[in-house]
């Protein structure tokens, strides 16, 4: 009662102080302080052009895609560190069956997508079946998805550049499959990439905050005994969300070998730390039960342009990683101030 | 309790083979004494870590040149990037009595220790890529950064007429061949009209170097060419060209010349120019085979890098001088 007459007495000012102090409103913060520093550093006006705004999109999809996939994890109080590992075995498969074997894109996307749901599915059945701790469970997926990336490819990157038993390299076009990921649609505007991290999303989103499977995974970040008690599939539930994160990895390696022209066994190393930072940043609790998806994409392009935008300044790398700490930790201690 | 006594054991023993002796043995003027003839030598090769296609590469050359003897057994084994294991390794090669060691350290300081011990106990040691502090060792070979990327420039320079706007994409500038490549490159570009308008760390990865070059496609409408650390770099960068339309305008040049990486984006037109930094494997079992017949051998050999262009590519590259 007094709640309502105090808001209306705040008036318009009031409102936004109020949801300023909301978890979005704290996340949109952070977002709109890192677009202001490129208004400030536009670099020569590099910032007001759109080319760096499209391209700040595409840079920033990949983690996008694994930061969607590590949100409904997050959700249910666990964590997924195999996301950059798993990443680089898809992309190195993708590339192998692309362009070494000449697959068609028919056929090698849900072969590679197969290989994603996998390594998640393990995941999900150490930490949901098994009740292995999920940061020891992906860690151990991480070490194990990049030996077989590594093995996969003998070590060396997958390229257009095949090597004929005698020694001899043989040079192969680039697939159509990965032009057709690396190039632009709707009157070259939007990155194809960009357009798959926002079908990626937008199926998270609808999982997560639509969908019955959704309320179960905050359930069980909320209280995992209680979801239990109450008669939720807690088991199926989460082995779902760490099937879920290995097949958004999959997606974003499916991205990377496009965008790369190659399967590098090394590629993604350290993304799902990127990733993570981005979940939290948007201000997902990572005990599980609070945030989403929405806070999430806040994350991503706070994250996302704040690199572009030290980028475009050429600011020196230990700036740069300076900087990055400092903003995560400014957002995520503003965050907590607001419980 | 048990558990106490084990650790204080374990700290006591440390201590004793820290401390025990000081490193000064005196070394011997010759340990590599002849040695009778054996029907197969054993060669301990640690690599310091795997990661780099170069060094994969580099195992794949030591593995082809020892193929044709077949006297020689390479035993290979891998660091991962962690010093104190590739120590271990040398020490393990001792004990097992290889007869010759080559190591491509991770770095200078920590292996200098084990590899003085291993060439005192009367092994040769052949030191590949990476050196180690002092002289105890038989022989170090690698090839020259600074040179190299003093080569790149001295050609960048011939190729854009002696002026024009290039983007350097460097190389992790806190190591080594980072610092040379830019160093021997400034060198090689010095007193003409080209001006570096744009440089970025990539650090050595090529999503980072497709990042920094969009960064400079947006920032800057007049770019002549691209001087990337490493192939990857530099085909990074045409990739960022390529999706702003501006590829043709741009040259590209680069590092490395594996034959799956630069050498390939040469002769498919990619890239401009590539300069072989070299891996050393063949020349190392070279080296091998001299010392375990007794012959002498140089205490350093600098290795010579080849370019390839899309007119010298088919042919295998050119010598540079």
């Amino acid at each position: 009662m007094t709640d309502d007459r105090d808001t209306a007495a705040m008036g318009f000012a009031g409102r936004v102080f109020r949801w300023l102090g909301s978890p979005t409103g704290r996340a949109c913060l952070a977002l709109a302080l890192v677009l202001l520093v490129g208004f400030v550093f536009h670099a020569d006006g590099a910032f007001y052009k759109a080319g760096t705004h499209r391209d700040a999109l595409r840079q920033t999809s990949v983690y996008g895609i694994l930061a969607a996939g590590m949100t409904l994890v997050i959700v249910t109080g666990g964590i997924d560190l195999a996301v950059g590992s798993v990443l680089a075995l898809v992309s190195v498969c993708f590339a192998t069956l692309t362009i070494h074997w000449g697959w068609s894109a028919w056929a090698a996307v849900p072969l590679a997508l197969l290989i994603g749901a996998l390594c998640g599915g393990a995941s999900g059945l150490a930490v949901a079946s098994w009740r292995v701790q999920p940061f020891i469970a992906t860690l151990a997926m991480m070490a194990l998805a990049r030996g077989l990336a590594k093995y996969a490819s003998g070590g060396m990157k997958v390229s257009t550049a095949v090597q004929e038993v005698d020694g001899a390299y043989r040079y192969v076009a680039v697939p159509a499959v990965f032009r057709a990921i690396d190039t632009r649609i709707l009157g070259d505007n939007v990155p194809v990439v960009t357009a798959i991290f926002a079908v990626c999303f937008g199926l998270a989103w609808l999982a997560l905050a639509r969908h019955r499977w959704g309320r179960q995974l905050y359930a069980i970040g909320g209280n995992e005994e209680a979801a239990r008690l109450s008669g939720l599939p807690v088991v199926g539930a989460k082995f779902a969300a760490y099937v879920a994160s290995g097949l958004f990895a999959a997606v974003a390696g499916i991205c990377q070998a496009a965008q790369e022209q190659q399967g590098d066994p090394e590629a993604g190393a350290g993304y799902e730390l990127l990733a993570i930072a981005m979940v939290v940043v948007g201000g997902t609790s990572l005990m599980g039960g609070r945030g989403g998806l929405g806070l999430t994409l806040i994350g991503i392009l706070t994250i996302g342009y704040l690199e572009k935008i030290l980028s475009i300044n050429a600011v020196p790398e230990a700036g740069r990683l300076m900087l990055t700490g400092v903003i995560i930790l400014a957002a995520v201690l503003t965050q907590k101030r607001g419980r | 309790m048990k558990r106490m006594v084990c650790l204080a054991g374990l700290v006591a023993g440390w201590m004793v083979a820290g401390c025990g002796k000081p490193v000064e043995q005196a070394a011997p003027a010759t340990p590599a004494a002849p040695r009778a003839a054996k029907a197969t030598y054993t060669i301990g090769m640690s690599q310091c870590n795997l990661g780099e296609p170069w060094r994969v590469q580099m195992n794949a050359d030591i593995k082809a040149a020892a193929e044709p003897h077949p006297e020689l057994k390479v035993v290979f084994k891998d660091a991962q990037n962690d010093t104190l294991r590739q120590r271990a390794h040398v020490e393990e090669f001792v004990s097992a009595g290889v007869d010759l060691i080559i190591i491509s350290p991770k770095e200078a300081q920590p292996l200098t220790e084990p590899v003085a011990k291993a060439y005192q106990s009367g092994i040769p040691v052949i030191v590949l890529d990476r050196a180690v502090l002092g002289d105890q060792y038989t022989c170090f070979i690698a090839a020259d950064n600074r040179k190299i990327g003093k080569a790149a420039g001295e050609w960048i320079k011939q190729a854009l007429g002696g002026k024009g706007k290039v983007v350097e994409l460097k190389g992790l500038m806190t190591s080594t061949p980072g610092q040379d490549r830019h160093a021997g490159f400034l060198e090689g570009i010095a007193g003409s009209g080209i001006e570096v308008v744009f440089e970025a760390d990539m650090k050595w990865l090529e999503p980072d170097a497709r990042k920094e070059m969009e960064s400079a496609l947006a920032r800057f409408d007049a770019i002549d060419l691209v001087y990337a650390h490493n192939d990857p770099g530099a085909h990074g960068a045409y990739l960022a060209a390529k999706a702003a339309g501006r590829d043709s305008s741009i040259r590209f040049v680069g590092i490395d010349a594996l034959p799956q990486e630069g050498v390939a984006y040469v002769a498919q037109g990619i890239l401009a120019a590539s300069f072989q930094y070299p891996t050393g494997g063949q020349e190392a079992i070279a080296t091998a085979l001299q010392i375990l017949k007794g012959e002498p051998v140089p205490k350093q050999i600098v290795l010579g890098s080849r370019l390839f262009t899309k007119a010298s590519v088919a042919a295998g590259g050119e010598d540079l001088p």
